[in-house]
């Protein structure tokens, strides 16, 4: 069962988005855990879109998708400037408390938690195609 | 429902979705911690990088002045989150 929605690019969205994961988690009978993740890569990927891009009136586009133990989550940016999470700075886990900031923090989850990242730019749409196996967990 | 309450001078119990949408509430209340002091995680089913942030800033701030949050009861999947940020050897986790 997949399922894809639109969601209005605010923070206040993200219970509505919870909502549109809970509903899809309970339909491919998902685990606590996979829940757990998904919901923290979307918030993490979609926080950044409002903070990156908190004038643009576009709402944000996400699916997610599962084909037997093959989870795919998508969210889609649209009228944005390219941001390739891909290529950022790994975060460094290991610095003293009094260097730490939460900066790079989410993206180091999602590299983290998923097993495939793929980063798409075209016609000012950014296309963030995430990848889990199931079967590993 | 994010909930963060002081329950005494030095004990404060989340409970419920520490998402970025909660942010302010729980600075309202770990703005208010200056010494040391027990955070509760029982009755947390969810914390994000944006929860984590106002967490380390509570631990810089205090820390400063020779005190430290201590964290307890984190269930395996933020207790996972923890580990993946290395936010398990900076704050001490019961």
């Amino acid at each position: 069962m997949n399922m894809e929605n639109t969601f209005k690019r605010e923070i206040n969205s993200l219970d509505k988005i919870f909502d549109f994961i809970s509903e899809f988690s309970i339909q491919n009978n998902l685990d606590e855990s996979t829940v757990f993740t998904i919901n923290l890569i979307i918030e993490e990927l979609f926080t950044n879109m409002v903070k990156y891009h908190i004038s643009n009136p576009h709402k944000v586009f996400i699916s997610l998708a599962k084909n037997e133990d093959v989870l795919t989550i998508v969210l889609i940016d649209y009228d944005v400037e390219p941001f390739d999470l891909t290529k950022v700075q790994e975060y460094d886990r290991h610095k003293p408390l009094e260097a730490r900031t939460p900066g790079k923090l989410g993206i180091h989850f999602i590299k983290k938690m998923m097993d495939n990242i793929e980063y798409d730019y075209k016609d000012r749409q950014s296309k963030i195609t995430l990848t889990k196996y199931l079967r590993n967990e | 429902m994010f909930e963060a309450t002081k329950s005494a001078t030095d004990l404060v119990n989340l409970s419920g979705r520490f998402d970025a949408s909660q942010v302010d509430k729980a600075r309202a209340v770990f703005d208010g911690i200056n010494e040391t002091c027990t955070i509760d995680f029982k009755d947390l089913d969810y914390i994000s990088s944006a929860g984590l942030g106002v967490l380390l800033k509570t631990q810089k701030r205090v820390s400063e002045k020779g005190h430290k949050l201590k964290l307890i009861n984190l269930n395996k999947h933020i207790n996972e989150i923890f580990k993946y940020a290395g936010f398990n050897t900076i704050f001490e986790i019961e």
